[in-house]
């Protein structure tokens, strides 16, 4: 049943150069799409940020909305060209997007180029963004249940790595104390072409789309900076466990175990497994802890696939009468269970299945290929973008075995438990 | 750097879905396109919450159709899924139920295979209903705790009645009071031949088209019940629910107005559009660019089967709350007093057009779009025509329709947080 049932490759054709400004710029060419999609990647995230100033690079983010010297409101001409922007920020990088119909594609190349070195940032301006990304971090950290989850997570599993912190930021008080020292220091020193890449997906010629990157990005002047060297994590060397208690019907446990970065090869083996745990209803995890067990109303295993090393994350909300220990047996015995090796070429050959639908389920919008072409340009491998179902699909038994072995120790974990106040 | 000229994209082209009228009365509309090789089917039945007798009995009809069938067990069903890399989903809204199945083309036969389980034989065991209620009564009861969900619910009320059938929320207990039996009666009344049409979208060839029909033709014919009685709303203008320590106050404010086939509906949504539709609407240039009260605000018409209402959303900071109304009444007054710019109604159109666009893009999209366009009894041509409509309107019809619809006396106002802000 799983033999050569489902070879097929799903590719992504580009094209990639480098300008003379340092700008990488990566096209592909959708003939079914009526749109561009333009995105512009800034290699900074909230790994590069000072930890008296946290959620910074975000609060960045939200600064090159408020206008240049020349464009004074960046979204009224995306606007006028029926075309629609955002942008995030993780802790790696920075993505700005646009998508708007191909034939205003050059509205979306102007404006980017325009905000890479025209930003008009005032004192006014700052303190209501602040205002603004302040509101943000209540909303959704603050005034939600569980908000502070994946904060008390991070804080818990990293000591020295900045990953410490989340994109938001430490606390509020690290947003409202930003000054325009700060804004114009970090401008100078991440926003320029070296430290980015340009990548689109429309229906134009490959070399057009290069030429109009030229014609708009060409010009700019790019202005060297070495980055700061990132504080890496040392290894765990005993297990970690946090309890708090709050106003929420029900408790959580989560245990987080260092893994490699996403440019390792253990990211691939890891990915395979979280799905075999936890990648749809038929999932070890949601069969076993939440079907048969009853144990669990919801469970996730999950890889934050960050670029330094990041963490395998187990997670469940336990229902009424269930103990976290229990739970913490439970996910025990489901890794020991990896361990001896019990995922079957069946069950392997599922994943790597649903690996590939999503991949083309997600290739059908012009919008997640130009993001793609951006994301693998940051890895440094742009070729991955069409290699990485090979190595997926290289995994297998004794790979996960010893991933396993290697990574689901006890002196690796930390363990938070969020207790529902009774 | 100079700008380049625009283009407003003139029309959007959407090809008319092909019906055929099935043996038993379905009709199955397809719309071809072979530049993926993956296919889409929805399987929509009138049987949303508005129709349900007995609590959730709706909800977990349609949620429960995939956990066990005569042939199969629930873990079997989600088994063979996964293993295709099919995506399975269910959504539910007041008035239906959307069955949707998304397939790579090589798994089409296998994956209909498992939707003929789950449409035409779901057997609703009694064990998989438990385990269901309990966690969906946890999960509500999460959901319970955000303000957001607070003034939704409040909101609902407020705009139509406690009791009527798009106001009524109930009590999370209910969830342990639901039987087997009303799910399953609740199914056999509505899921029926009568209820029902089926939208497919991506690479269909003669051969899929006659697999989906002869699926389509075994749902059974049924008389349909009388119709309930549809009360008429039972309005109340305003209503506060206490949140002690939240940071942040959810706000709605609105009225019931008319459904989608109203002369008067896509005018609204270009008033809607103006004062919360985009980035640069009027509420978000107030409450987020120029104050800082909010990290967003919205405006929308809200369209169901046998009505329509409008509505503004927003969260606030908690010590702005009173501010925050005030600016979004002065904001729906200005909108009627004088009437706005051309450049601004340009704006809007051009918004609304470049949102029809990318909401039609690729084939699912194009699929969700006809389904609405069906539901509200008409065809994709209503799209042009909408858009005719949009580009023909002018700014003294939108002040008048936002004079005569938008009367203060006549909204609703909602406020869910720590403090009473009348």
């Amino acid at each position: 049943m799983h033999a050569a049932c489902c070879i097929f490759v799903v590719m992504i054709a580009y094209e990639r150069k480098t300008l003379a400004n340092g700008l990488t710029v990566a096209v592909n060419r959708d003939r079914a799409s009526k749109l561009a999609a333009v995105n512009l990647l800034y290699k900074v995230g909230a790994r590069n940020e000072n930890p008296a100033r946290t959620g910074f690079a975000h609060l960045f983010e939200h600064l090159m909305f408020r206008g240049t010297r020349d464009v004074p409101n960046f979204d009224l001409p995306v606007q006028m060209a029926s075309g629609d922007n955002n942008a995030f920020t993780n802790n790696d990088y920075t993505d700005f997007y646009i998508t708007l119909p191909k034939d205003n594609i050059e509205t979306a190349l102007w404006l980017e180029s325009d905000r890479m070195e025209g930003l008009d940032i005032t004192p006014g301006k700052l303190e209501t963004e602040k205002r603004v990304v302040i509101e943000e971090f209540r909303q959704r950290y603050l005034n939600q249940p569980y908000g502070d989850q994946t904060m008390l997570l991070r804080a818990l599993a990293y000591k020295v790595h900045p990953y410490r912190w989340a994109a938001i930021g430490l606390t509020t008080e690290h947003i409202a104390s930003a000054t325009q020292a700060d804004v114009e220091a970090f401008y100078r020193s991440h926003y320029h072409p070296s430290n980015a890449i340009l990548s689109i997906s429309a229906d134009l010629e490959e070399e057009r789309m290069m030429e109009l990157a030229e014609k708009w990005f060409g010009g700019l002047a790019d202005v060297p900076y070495t980055a700061e060297p990132i504080p890496q994590e040392p290894p765990q060397q005993a297990p970690r466990r946090e309890e708090v208690e709050r106003d929420v019907p029900a408790t959580t446990v989560t245990v987080a175990y260092h893994m490699g970065g996403r440019r390792s090869a253990d990211f691939y083996t890891a990915d395979l497994v979280s799905d075999l745990l936890s990648g749809g209803d038929s999932s070890r995890l949601y069969r076993r802890l939440v079907k048969e067990q009853r144990l669990l109303s919801s469970v996730n295993a999950y890889i934050t696939g960050d670029l330094d090393p990041g963490l395998f994350v187990f997670t469940g909300q336990l229902l009424p009468g269930i103990a976290p220990e229990q739970v913490e047996e439970a996910f025990r015995g489901e890794i020991r269970s990896l361990e001896q090796g019990e995922a079957t070429p069946y069950e392997i050959e599922k994943v790597k299945n649903k690996f590939e639908a999503n991949t083309l389920f997600g290739e059908i919008n012009v919008m997640n290929k130009a993001m793609n072409l951006g994301f693998y340009e940051m890895l440094g491998d742009l070729g991955l973008i069409n290699r990485e179902v090979a190595l997926y699909r290289a995994v297998d038994n004794e790979a996960i075995r010893d991933f396993c072995r290697r990574t689901f120790r006890e002196e690796n974990a930390s363990t938070l438990i969020y207790k529902a106040r009774p | 750097m100079t700008r380049q000229p625009r283009i407003t994209p003139s029309q959007v082209e959407v090809a008319a879905a092909e019906r055929t009228r099935l043996a038993n009365g379905i009709d199955l509309y397809t719309l071809p396109s072979d530049d993926f090789e993956v296919l889409r089917i929805s399987f929509v039945f009138r049987a949303g919450s508005a129709v349900q007798q007995v609590p959730f009995s709706a909800s977990a009809a349609a949620n429960l159709l995939a956990e066990g069938s005569r042939d199969m067990t629930g873990a079997e069903i989600a088994e063979r899924l996964d293993y295709y890399g099919s995506w399975y989903d269910v959504n539910l809204d007041r008035d239906y139920a959307y069955i949707n199945f998304a397939t790579l083309s090589k798994f089409f036969d296998r994956t209909l295979a498992v939707a003929e389980q789950i449409l035409l034989c779901p057997t609703f065991p009694e064990e998989e209903l438990r385990s269901y209620c309990a966690k969906r009564r946890q999960r509500l009861a999460i959901e319970r705790t955000k303000v957001d969900v607070e003034a939704r619910e409040a909101f609902a009320k407020a705009l139509f009645g406690a009791g009527h059938p798009y106001g009524i929320s109930s009590d999370e207990a209910e969830y342990d009071r639901l039987t087997r039996d009303a799910v399953v009666a609740f199914h056999t009344a509505h899921y029926t031949a009568e209820n029902c049409f089926v939208v497919c979208s991506g690479r269909i060839g003669a051969h899929e088209r006659q697999a989906i029909a002869a699926l389509a033709e075994r749902i059974p014919q049924r008389a349909a019940a009388a119709p309930a009685v549809f009360p008429e709303p039972q309005t109340t203008c305003s209503v506060f629910v206490g949140h002690p320590g939240a940071v942040q106050s959810s706000l709605r404010i609105g009225r019931v107005l008319f459904p989608r086939q109203h002369p008067d509906f896509v005018g609204m949504q270009v008033v809607a559009t103006a004062l919360g539709g985009y980035f640069g609407s009027r509420l978000m240039q107030n409450l987020r660019e120029e104050h800082g009260y909010t990290y967003g605000a919205v405006a929308a018409m809200v369209n169901f089967e046998r009505t329509g209402y409008f509505a503004v959303a927003t969260q606030v900071g908690t010590d702005v709350t009173r501010e925050a109304l005030r600016e979004i009444f002065r904001e729906i007054e200005r909108l009627g007093e004088k009437p706005m710019s051309e450049e601004e109604l340009g704006l809007v159109r051009n918004m609304m057009i470049g949102e029809m666009m990318r909401v039609l893009d690729g084939p699912f999209g194009i699929a969700d779009v006809t389904i609405e366009n069906i539901l509200c009894g008409t065809d994709n041509s209503i799209i042009s025509e909408n858009i005719r409509r949009i580009r023909r309107i002018t700014p003294e019809e939108v002040r008048q329709l936002a004079r005569r619809y938008l009367r203060r006396e006549e909204l609703v106002t909602v406020v869910a947080g720590a403090e009473k802000p009348w």
